[in-house]
């Protein structure tokens, strides 16, 4: 276990100068689900000087609908994400995704900005809030500023945000009304379990049935989270079919080879998330 | 007719369990005390060129820092194990160095500082590298890499004759991984230099109290009984908690008598996983040789045990499959040869089923495809070829009617009847296939066990009770609780002997000083030959207390009778005494003692080693389990619903006991059949910690309907015969059959995880 001086502000103003005067000999916490171990493994940087727990923060735990958009603190924990009425009348795909990570303890600490900062490649609401097309309100010190959360992510486990910026925020448009969502996750065991894949969809279609918005994004498929346009652009504008729900399948597939390379699991993999897609998007969409 | 067994009373340790009050190895703290921990090794295979522990020792706070030079005795224990690596490391879980400090952030720092030369070696990583000569050596002074004495055989009739018979003859391979017995308790000891005369006193979290001390004294160079070992609650063992505390147990007895002080040694996960022992990985070779009509004639198996870098069970694990390995069936020509090899990997130990999980997976799964070959369903060719009375074993033994009980007949037909088991089992073939992705299977297997030790070691056991001034009974076993309840069925069986209510009883911890040695809490026994103990010494007892009250009463003894706290003439049952009045007029009033030794031991059980023949066990333990599941044809990803299972056990002591007990071994065995596996690449442990060790969550729990079946088997302690590991082996073969009824594919490899179940076939990393 490494050496750390622990903090706990009062308030967010006292959080953010603390991280612009301790910049990467910080770190917060908030759910300390990853941060933890990551501390136990000795694997955050060895100037690491304090730990600012943000947990408390009243100004970073809220769910709050503002005209078009839903807006969610960036400490608000899976498990009151999962059960909110709001996420589940605007966006239940993301309350789909909050409600399968980890186990009740899990969920009840684990935080939507530890999920998102962490950036592992099998986190679950990631792919959700994808799909949202959400955006992260960041802070340095007073300064603010917006970002699509798909730009955050560099790499596996990584994310480009400054180690003196907080996510205060993660906000995104309602989903219009007779917009559909679904969200399923694969794993080896039934609870407490890593997504060996995961699926965030959404779908809407006309009255003619045809496609009119969708979005897909796979976790765990590409090293960098994001949604699948090429498989988006060959459904959008079409009357879907079971073909053509396979062939998008297909594209998603192929692009994971493209994007991640031929590794050990590819095998398992291409077949997989071929049915799943093509279970998600039957799951919601009325096919020809 | 019985007041105080085969009730499910509560346990006698609940109380403290549930409250808190039971301290685990860890828990304990003594003042003075030192921490810790081993250097392990980098390598898989290497020489070791040079140990430096200057840096360690100079830093504050570190006390002693050993290495192999500081045995003072023997280095080298049972099974090969070096309490630390002198020459070479033969795999990635070997200690090189242990060092002590004053406390756990210290030691965790000094570990690091000794810098250890190495030069690394190949090696040899899995069975087929092990058998294959030109792989290298693990020990240089074993040729072949077979572990010694692990090769055990069967004989029986003439196998060649048997295949020519044959009408259909099948040859199948399969194999089993390694894998954690994964409890919640990492291993803990503590060890404290004895204040009054040379010598030290261990406790921990020990299975297997006696052979720790034997195997300390050694390394000590002291006398068995200058060791003396203290049991600490257990959070679960399976058979695990042996080899790792006995490394433990010695590098910090070493530092204990080096520094004059106690020493603490806990592991970590991690470590925990690096350093214990795992289920053997196996290969095994079947051939089997039936009639048209299904009747089995002839079977030959090879199998091969993976056993690590050293191996102190291998020879009996193998003894355990060469017995069972042929299945709960009659067949007249049976060929059997269990190998165990050494390889630079994490090493084989006891599991629960030691041997059988392996061995019953691949039996039943062969009996399946044999059924299907001959187009018979899997309840017929079991029915046809099981077990029942009269029969004789590959052995030789018989299942004499009215001395060993033969109930899989019924007890099969009794599944399948419940569950449906054939007209679901034709319906899902047929549904195979339909359009839906989500397959329903159901799977049938049985088995049977030997109960005990049998002709693997002597299975004799130990108890002392005794009973004090105010009518309390004090229980000490030889045999450890770990969990599994045996403290209560041992409770359970002295208040029954004895006529006192339960709450007279207090259990103590095993204490070597105290009880006698009666080998390794092993092999089921603890209420067959544990209990076996217990009855001897209540009955001693009683037999003191009732020739004083026969007095008393002025009756005659026979006429006695002990119930409910009371010892009362049954002729005249107003001619009574409490059981305490009895008590004191025996202490205090005639100086008589009341503590007896229960010493049980069945004898040697009679085995031919050039043929295996003999009688193997005294008697034998049955099971059978339907399962039905569903599997998701696209992901791989395999849902049990429901299990239904019957064992044959004797007589349950504690039925609610019994049943968790099959409770958990189900799950268990689910783990083992579908997620769990210790995986190894080149000697290096990949799966350290349970975020890659996958045991079931209770979220994979099936619905469980566990029927217990009573015999009047004469062999145990009031009937009772074998429970704590049956329920493990049936669910692998189980759930592959019914995968195989699903699908219509075979999978011969465990675990069925996502990528076998989809692509039939294993991907490595
Ligand atoms: C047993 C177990 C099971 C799990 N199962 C799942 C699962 O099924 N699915 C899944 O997706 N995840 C799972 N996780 C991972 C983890 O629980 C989630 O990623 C969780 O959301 C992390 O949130 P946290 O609040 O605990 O983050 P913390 O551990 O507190 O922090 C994580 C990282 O985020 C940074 N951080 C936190 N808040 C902010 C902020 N406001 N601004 C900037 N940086 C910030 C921290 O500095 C740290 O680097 C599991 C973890 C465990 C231990």
């Amino acid at each position: 276990m490494q050496n750390f001086n622990f903090i706990r502000p009062d308030n967010l103003e006292e959080a953010c100068d603390l991280l612009v005067r301790y910049k990467d000999r910080a770190k917060l916490i908030t759910g300390g689900t990853d941060l933890i171990i990551a501390l136990r493994e000795e694997k955050l940087p060895n100037c690491l000087e304090i730990i600012i727990d943000i947990s408390n923060l009243k100004e970073l735990n809220y769910i709050k609908e503002e005209g078009k958009y839903i807006r969610i603190g960036s400490g608000v924990r899976h498990a009151e994400i999962a059960n909110n009425k709001l996420i589940k009348k605007y966006a239940p795909v993301l309350s789909m995704a909050s409600s399968v990570v980890g186990s009740p303890q899990i969920r009840n600490k684990g935080t939507i900005a530890g999920n998102i900062i962490t950036a592992s490649p099998a986190a679950d609401t990631i792919p959700a809030l994808i799909v949202l097309d959400s955006i992260l309100v960041i802070r340095k010190g007073k300064e603010k500023r917006k970002m699509f959360l798909k730009d955050v992510f560099e790499g596996p486990n990584k994310v480009n945000l400054k180690s003196d910026e907080i996510v205060c925020e993660i906000y995104f448009e309602k989903l219009p009304l007779g917009a559909k969502s679904n969200f399923i996750k694969l794993a080896r065991r039934n609870a407490v379990d890593k997504s060996r894949m995961n699926i965030a969809v959404v779908a809407q279609q006309n009255k003619n049935k045809e496609i009119t918005n969708i979005r897909i994004s796979v976790g765990s498929l590409t090293p960098i989270p994001e949604r699948f346009k090429d498989a988006e652009d060959l459904l959008l504008g079409k009357l879907p079919t079971q073909d053509l729900i396979q062939k998008a399948g297909k594209k998603i597939a192929e692009e994971m080879i493209n994007k991640s390379g031929y590794r050990w699991s590819t095998e398992y993999k291409e077949p997989v998330v071929k049915s799943l897609i093509d279970r998600v998007l039957n799951g919601i969409v009325e096919v020809e | 007719m019985y007041k105080i067994i085969n009730k499910s009373v509560k346990r006698i340790d609940a109380y403290e369990k549930v409250t808190g009050k039971a301290k685990y190895g860890a828990d304990l703290n003594l003042t003075h005390q030192l921490y810790a921990k081993t250097v392990y090794s980098k390598y898989p295979h290497a020489k070791i060129l040079k140990i430096d522990t200057r840096e360690a020792e100079r830093l504050e706070g570190v006390v002693a820092v050993i290495t192999a030079e500081d045995v003072p005795g023997n280095n080298i224990m049972f099974g090969k194990f070096p309490v630390l690596a002198k020459d070479e490391v033969k795999y990635i879980g070997d200690g090189v160095a242990a060092v002590a400090a004053e406390s756990r952030e210290i030691v965790e720092k000094a570990v690091r500082l000794i810098k250890v030369e190495y030069q690394k070696l190949a090696g040899v990583f899995n069975i087929k590298e092990a058998i294959d000569k030109n792989n290298g050596k693990v020990h240089s002074e074993i040729e072949d890499n077979l572990i010694e004495h692990s090769h055990h055989l069967l004989r029986s009739g003439d196998i060649e004759k048997g295949f020519k018979e044959a009408d259909v003859i099948l040859e199948r391979t399969y194999q089993t991984q390694f894998v954690d017995q994964a409890y919640i308790e990492p291993e803990a000891i503590i060890v404290i230099p004895d204040p009054y005369k040379v010598g030290v006193e261990i406790h921990g979290s020990i299975q297997n109290p006696y052979s720790i001390r034997t195997n300390v004294a050694t390394v000590l160079g002291l006398k068995i009984n200058q060791v003396k070992v203290v049991q600490s609650t257990i959070g679960g063992s399976f058979g695990g908690k042996d080899e790792s505390v006995m490394l433990m147990a010695a590098r910090s007895a070493i530092i204990a008598m080096k520094t004059g002080r106690p020493v603490k040694m806990v592991l970590t996960r991690e470590e925990s996983f690096l350093e214990s022992s795992k289920r053997h990985a196996s290969k095994a070779k079947y051939k089997i040789g039936a009639k048209r009509d299904g009747t089995i004639v002839a079977v030959e198996n090879n199998v091969y045990t993976q056993g690590g870098a050293y191996n102190n069970k291998a020879m009996f694990v193998n003894w355990r499959a060469s017995i069972h390995a042929a299945g709960p069936y009659a067949i007249p020509n049976i060929k059997t040869d269990i190998y165990g090899v050494y390889t630079n990997t994490v090493y084989g130990g006891a599991y629960r089923g030691f041997s059988a999980p392996q061995i019953v997976f691949a039996n039943e799964s062969l009996i399946d495809e044999l059924a299907e070959e001959l187009n018979i369903s899997p309840q017929e060719i079991r029915i046809k070829n099981c077990l029942k009375p009269g029969d004789e074993l590959g052995t030789g033994q018989i299942l004499l009617p009215g001395k060993i009980p033969a109930p899989l007949e019924k007890m099969i037909n009794n599944v399948c009847k419940k569950t449906d088991f054939e007209s679901k089992r034709k319906k899902y073939i047929k549904e195979r296939e339909s359009f839906n992705p989500i397959k329903k299977g159901i799977g049938l297997s049985c088995t049977f066990r030997g109960a005990g030790l049998g002709g693997e070691g002597i299975d004799s056991a130990s108890a002392t009770v005794t009973i004090d001034i105010d009518g309390s009974i004090l229980i000490q076993s030889g045999l450890v609780e770990m969990g599994q309840g045996m403290r209560t069925a041992h409770a359970q069986i002295v208040a029954e002997v004895l006529g006192v209510s339960l709450d007279r009883i207090t259990f103590c911890n095993t204490d070597t000083s105290v009880t006698l040695d009666c080998g390794p809490t092993v092999a089921s026994r603890g209420t067959l030959a544990g209990g076996n103990a217990m009855l001897i010494a209540a009955r001693k007892l009683l037999d003191r207390l009732h020739k004083r009250a026969a007095i008393m009463l002025d009756c005659n003894i026979i006429d006695l009778v002990s119930e409910n706290n009371f010892i009362f003439n049954r002729l005249d049952k107003s001619r009574k005494l409490t059981f305490k009045e009895v008590v004191e007029e025996c202490l205090k009033g005639q100086g008589l003692s009341l503590s007896a030794q229960g010493w049980y031991t069945p004898g040697p059980e009679k085995l031919s080693s050039e043929t295996g023949r003999g009688n193997a066990y005294p008697t034998y333990s049955y099971g059978a389990s339907v399962i039905e599941l569903n599997v998701d044809t696209q992901t791989g990803k395999i849902n049990v619903e429901k299990i239904v299972a019957g064992y044959e056990i004797g007589r349950a002591i504690n039925p609610q006991i019994v049943k968790g007990q099959f409770y958990g071994g189900i799950l268990q065995g689910l783990g083992y059949a579908l997620i769990e596996e210790v995986r190894n690449k080149d000697g290096y442990l990949e799966t350290k910690n349970y975020d890659d060790f996958l045991i079931p969550s209770s979220f994979d729990m099936p619905e469980m309907e566990v029927t217990i079946y009573e015999s009047d088997d004469p062999v145990g302690p009031f009937r009772a015969k074998s429970v704590g590991e049956l329920g493990i082996e049936l669910m692998a073969p189980a759930v592959a059959n019914a995968l195989y009824n699903a699908t219509g594919k075979r999978i011969r490899e465990l675990p069925l995880n996502l990528e076998r179940v989809l692509l039939g076939k294993t991907l490595r990393k």
